[in-house]
């Protein structure tokens, strides 16, 4: 019986040995924080105070009312001070945000999915074939998309600008795509010629305005068996300077699966747009989609994110209930600029595209807005962060106030 | 007599005690404890150890304070982000699931890299680890089961090239790396919908002390990246913003607040830091120095 009690109270120590290891061990990467030297603005000062906090821990052993005492206890209250005002706006912010899920949100919080067709614009300074800058010229370039698949074509422009933004005369003097190799081992590159214009034909929409287009057809110049990216260089002459203009777009010749119509149904006092697919390529699928109300003020974007099986499917976008009692816009609405694509873990390309659907492509039925719910986004992700911010803020809550004292 | 002495009843049987104690090592040594963990995800050239989550070579000393339980999450910095992606995403999977939280900093590409994981595959089930790495930097489940997404506090972003850099265009880096083709702002900007973060807050720190290619990136810049990326503006790429000091440029606001000139920030992206005296530039310098010294500020003092 004594041999036991030995054992039991040496396991005992052993155990809380470790556990006393283990924590000790989890906290000491933070007792020594100090903050970066250096001006700038900052509006979160918790990293001065942890610094000034260090340096007064460092100096242990005085007593709490030396002059040395009272200033660390400054520090901690002003270090303490800062995770509590970050705890608190973290857990608000979460609370706030997560009314609606993560799949259906007011689009204002999307400012540039908005228009996810318009073509992407840039204005950079002219440089030259090494890549110095060439002064006082820019170029403005437009390209109508990042990524596309299968029989998809994209049309670039450019055109010159001073540094007051007038335009200036501008000669394409040559442009040509080619196939990015993507290892270092030498493989055969792919190449083409690319016709820019500005005489108004073709993917050129208006003669002479100093705007030069081309479109580039990938599956029908050479890039029929290529999945990567294909690089389109420009070589342009403005003023009599040199310059290049450079584009980038990823191709993937798979279209993993093409759109078959929408339907809608109010359940559950959210309405669901289900998109109908049919899925060649099994997979995860990612897909979103724009609601306009009556009027045609953007008003949500919902997005889906699921794996999706071969065959006639659906993709389920849920505009949520809460969402549409909140901003109460004018029915009925418009489902329009649906894109998706099957996302391909852990290689490049990362995806196959589907083909845009421009424009609006659903009108849905008019429905009184108290057949919507209003209850608030509920789930196992929102109360594990609702638990763990509100946790942390109570700490932090809790530690101010013993710093502060009675 | 009182609940609590009565609840130490169980003591009275050995069994009992050593089952506790058995459940005890067991919690501790499958990380069930919930803990708090501080991810670095590096940038462009990368340097550590691909998988090794103790190698802190692209940052710094590694005996540098720099957060709770810090962990280097090192991807290569060379191949495009989306193959070098499941780094990330074992890291998270390692530190972030189940009872354990994170705290993450990245620098550079890695900003673009948390944004991608977070964007495309924070929605989906995630295998709850027991935070304990092989040397590929892969964790083993706890009990199988999975969770929605992954634990994590917020994100500190030092000189964050989630808008790309006016530099990846032809000719700026000499070399041709895979990850440069993604580095290109109209490539980077459309990768992913910047704005869904989960509602996880970015706070990002802009570092202003460039010179070498002000010519190139718009506006105020790190010597790699400008401030429209390392704010967090959305929209196209080129535009540049400043200091406001500069009155020839639009201010790169503090906060949430929309850019001067209107241009918003992405959702749930804060600048923290602007560089208003130039003083730091992109680089760690292996002493976790530039703009990456006041994100290690941060982490050291709050991600506790």
């Amino acid at each position: 019986m004594a041999r036991r009690k030995v054992i039991l109270i040496a396991s005992a120590t052993l155990a809380l040995a470790a556990l006393g290891w283990y924590l000790a061990a989890a906290q000491v990467d933070t007792a020594s924080g100090d903050a970066g030297a250096g001006g700038g603005t900052a509006i979160n000062p918790t990293g001065a105070a942890a610094a000034a906090a260090s340096a007064a821990n460092a100096t242990g052993g005085r007593g709490p009312f030396s002059a040395a005492g009272l200033q660390a206890r400054q520090e901690q209250l002003a270090l303490w001070r800062g995770r509590y005002e970050r705890s608190e706006q973290v857990y608000a912010s979460y609370r706030d945000a997560t009314r609606y899920p993560h799949t259906s949100r007011p689009i204002s919080e999307h400012p540039d999915q908005v228009r996810p067709f318009d073509p992407v614009s840039e204005e950079k300074v002219l440089r030259n074939a090494k890549g110095d800058a060439v002064k006082g010229l820019r170029l403005r370039t437009t390209q109508e998309r990042v990524f596309l698949s299968g029989a998809e074509t994209v049309k670039f422009t450019i055109e010159a600008l001073d540094d007051a933004g007038q335009a200036q005369p501008m000669v394409v003097t040559s442009a040509a795509a080619q196939s990015l190799p993507e290892t270092r081992t030498p493989v055969a590159l792919i190449q083409t010629g690319v016709e820019f214009s500005d005489r108004g034909t073709g993917a050129d929409e208006v003669a002479n305005d100093g705007k030069y287009s081309a479109r580039l057809h990938p599956a029908q110049q050479g890039f029929a068996g290529y999945a990567g990216t294909i690089r389109l260089l420009a070589q342009v002459s403005v003023k009599g300077e040199a310059g290049v203009a450079h584009f980038d777009v990823v191709y993937t010749p798979e279209v993993p699966a093409t759109w078959a119509g929408v339907r809608e149904a109010l359940e559950a006092g959210a309405l669901n747009f289900y998109l109908k697919v049919n899925v060649v390529r099994p997979g995860r699928y990612v897909a979103s989609a724009r609601v306009d109300d009556a009027h045609g003020v953007p008003f949500a974007l919902l997005q889906f994110n699921d794996e999706v099986a071969a065959g006639a499917r659906e993709f389920k976008l849920t505009l949520f209930g809460a969402l549409v009692r909140d901003r109460s816009p004018a029915f009925p609405l418009r489902l329009r600029d649906v894109d998706g694509f099957l996302l391909i873990p852990d290689t490049f390309p990362d995806r196959a595209m589907m083909a845009r659907q421009s424009g609006v492509v659903h009108t849905s039925a008019s429905y009184a807005i108290d057949r919507f719910s209003p209850a608030e986004w509920s789930s196992e992700e929102r109360e594990r962060y609702l638990a763990e911010y509100s946790r942390d803020a109570e700490t932090a809550r809790a530690q101010l106030q013993r710093l502060q004292g009675p | 007599m009182r609940q609590g002495f009565r609840g130490f009843s169980w003591l009275r049987s050995p069994r009992a005690v050593m089952a506790a104690l058995a459940a005890a090592l067991v919690c501790i040594a499958g990380g069930v404890y919930a803990t708090n963990y501080s991810l670095w995800i590096n940038g462009r050239t990368g340097g550590g150890q691909p998988g090794n989550h103790a190698d802190f070579t692209y940052w710094g000393p590694s005996s540098t304070a720099a957060g709770v339980n810090k962990i280097s999450v090192n991807w290569d910095g060379y191949n495009r982000i989306s193959d070098q992606n499941y780094r990330i995403r074992d890291a998270l999977d390692c530190y972030c699931t189940g009872t354990n939280w994170c705290y993450v900093a990245a620098h550079s590409a890695g900003n673009l890299q948390i944004g991608y994981a977070l964007s495309l595959y924070g929605s989906t089930a995630r295998y709850k680890k027991n935070a304990t790495p092989s040397s590929a930097g892969v964790c083993g489940n706890t009990d199988g089961s999975t969770q929605t997404g992954w634990n994590i506090k917020w994100v500190d972003v030092a000189a964050g090239a989630a808008g790309g850099s006016e530099l990846a265009d032809v000719g700026s880096w000499a070399v041709s790396d895979p990850l440069t083709a993604d580095l290109k702002t109209s490539t980077a900007r459309a990768m992913y919908d910047h704005n869904q973060t989960r509602a996880k807050w970015f706070y990002m720190y802009a570092g202003a002390k460039g010179t070498l290619y002000s010519a190139v990136l718009p506006g105020q810049d790190d010597e790699a990246v400008a401030y429209h990326s390392a704010g967090g503006v959305s929209g196209s790429g080129g535009a540049g913003f400043c200091n406001p000091s500069d009155w020839f440029c639009n201010d790169l606001k503090l906060g949430t607040a929309a850019n001067e000139g209107g241009r918003a920030k992405w959702a749930y992206h804060s600048v923290i830091f602007r560089d208003d005296t130039e003083s730091f530039n992109h680089y760690t310098n292996g002493n976790w120095g530039g703009v990456v010294s006041k994100v290690r500020a941060d982490m050291a003092a709050n991600a506790n």
